[in-house]
């Protein structure tokens, strides 16, 4: 960020007003003011799609814009904030705090810039969930309508290996079922212990199709239980990554 | 990820934890900050039924710096485990780096603050859309 040192006068505090559902900050924009709430709420969202996907509701006392402030590469907007209730803002021009923040130990800049680059990923995290949640119920719906059967029971061989692992080695497990946006996998208990299957693990999976199609995708563990079987780990898992012939080749092995 | 030579600087004492370890434990008051110095972390946080993993942690990644920064509480608020095989991690001297943080000034504090706060209430809400899943 361009924080020249001067010795001009600091900008004042202004304060806005914004009325419920008025936009004041858009993702992706350029933008440096920070702003404090000092009457009414403030909601924190992210696009998915064209869907919105709030991130936080904020109240009176609390902070917002100070990410693009912090964040020593970018001064894009992380996520857009409107106002859920008419509300009164204190804005903060980032020049009133620009010789605050050279001032600042660069150890306590670098574990700040930590804490926000976890923030940024985990704000993506949330929204890629909740779109995904979001499908799935979609999807569920139209399965209940009879319209199309999204999800196919199957019993198929696959291989895998964790997401970032060093070894190559490849274990192997059963496809129970799977759709367009997850599959659900069995695998032996006792090859299991080698890894963990926490949700959010992810996995590198390969897989053949029926009539020889040869697919690979990317999935994350959602949940984890004990089928009927003994011995055996059931994994809920939803698809983080697919390229798109996998799909259409997935799109038609699902197809009724 | 190289591991930054002032992070380093800082580093007092050096431990090595075995694989499944845990290196932080969720919901104990402590505020030690570490740099993970060889090996991968897990962070992961308590749900009703089980645990949820956050985030996977690389070498030369901060770790603890929640509870360090969040000066009033110091509470531990996810955990960190030691994955895919053993973890080295080197303590950060927690003596300067409160004299460091009290140089801060008051207002990028406040900032500070307003972030750690929306990271935990972000490690929440994941937790409550895993939960949620199941």
């Amino acid at each position: 960020m361009a924080m020249k040192k001067s010795n001009r006068k600091p900008p004042p505090i202004v304060n806005l007003k914004y009325r419920k559902g008025e936009l004041i900050i858009k993702e992706n924009d350029y933008g440096i003011s920070i702003y404090k709430i000092i009457t009414g709420k403030v909601q924190i969202f992210t696009h998915s799609g064209d869907k919105e996907i709030a991130l936080a509701l904020l109240c009176p006392g609390e902070i917002f814009g100070e990410m693009a402030f912090l964040s020593k590469d970018t001064e894009v907007r992380s996520a857009s904030a409107k106002a859920e209730q008419d509300s009164e803002l204190e804005v903060w021009h980032p020049d009133l705090l620009s010789q605050e923040y050279d001032n600042m130990p660069p150890i306590i800049k670098h574990i700040t810039d930590e804490a926000l680059n976890r923030l940024i990923r985990m704000n993506r995290l949330i929204a890629q969930m909740t779109s995904r949640k979001e499908e799935e119920k979609t999807s569920g719906k139209q399965q209940n309508s009879g319209r199309r059967h999204y999800r196919k029971e199957v019993d198929l061989p696959c291989t895998y290996r964790p997401v970032g692992s060093s070894s190559r080695r490849r274990l192997n497990g059963i496809v129970k079922n799977i759709s367009l946006s997850g599959a659900n996998v069995e695998i032996r208990e006792k090859t299991a212990a080698k890894f963990s299957y926490d949700p959010g693990d992810e996995f590198h999976i390969d897989l053949t199709l029926p009539g020889d199609k040869n697919v690979h995708f990317t999935a994350k563990v959602m949940s984890s239980r004990n089928p009927r079987v003994s011995g055996m780990l059931s994994l809920g898992m939803v698809f983080t990554d697919m390229r798109e012939g996998t799909q259409k080749d997935l799109g038609f092995f699902l197809m009724p | 990820m190289a591991i930054d030579q002032m992070v380093y600087s800082y580093v007092v004492k050096e431990e090595t934890f075995p694989d499944a370890a845990v290196i932080i434990q969720e919901g104990i008051k402590n505020d030690c900050v570490y740099v993970i110095l060889e090996g991968n972390v897990k962070i992961k946080k308590r749900i009703s039924r089980g645990q949820v993993t956050l985030a996977n942690l690389k070498k030369g990644t901060v770790l603890g710096e929640m509870a360090f920064l969040d000066t009033a509480e110091g509470i531990r608020s996810v955990s960190a485990v030691a994955a895919d095989g053993p973890v080295r991690v080197g303590l950060l001297d927690n003596q300067r780096l409160i004299h460091d943080y009290e140089a801060v000034p008051p207002r990028i504090k406040y900032l500070i603050k307003s972030l750690v706060k929306r990271l935990q209430a972000a490690n929440e809400k994941l937790c409550d859309i895993v939960a949620d899943t199941k």
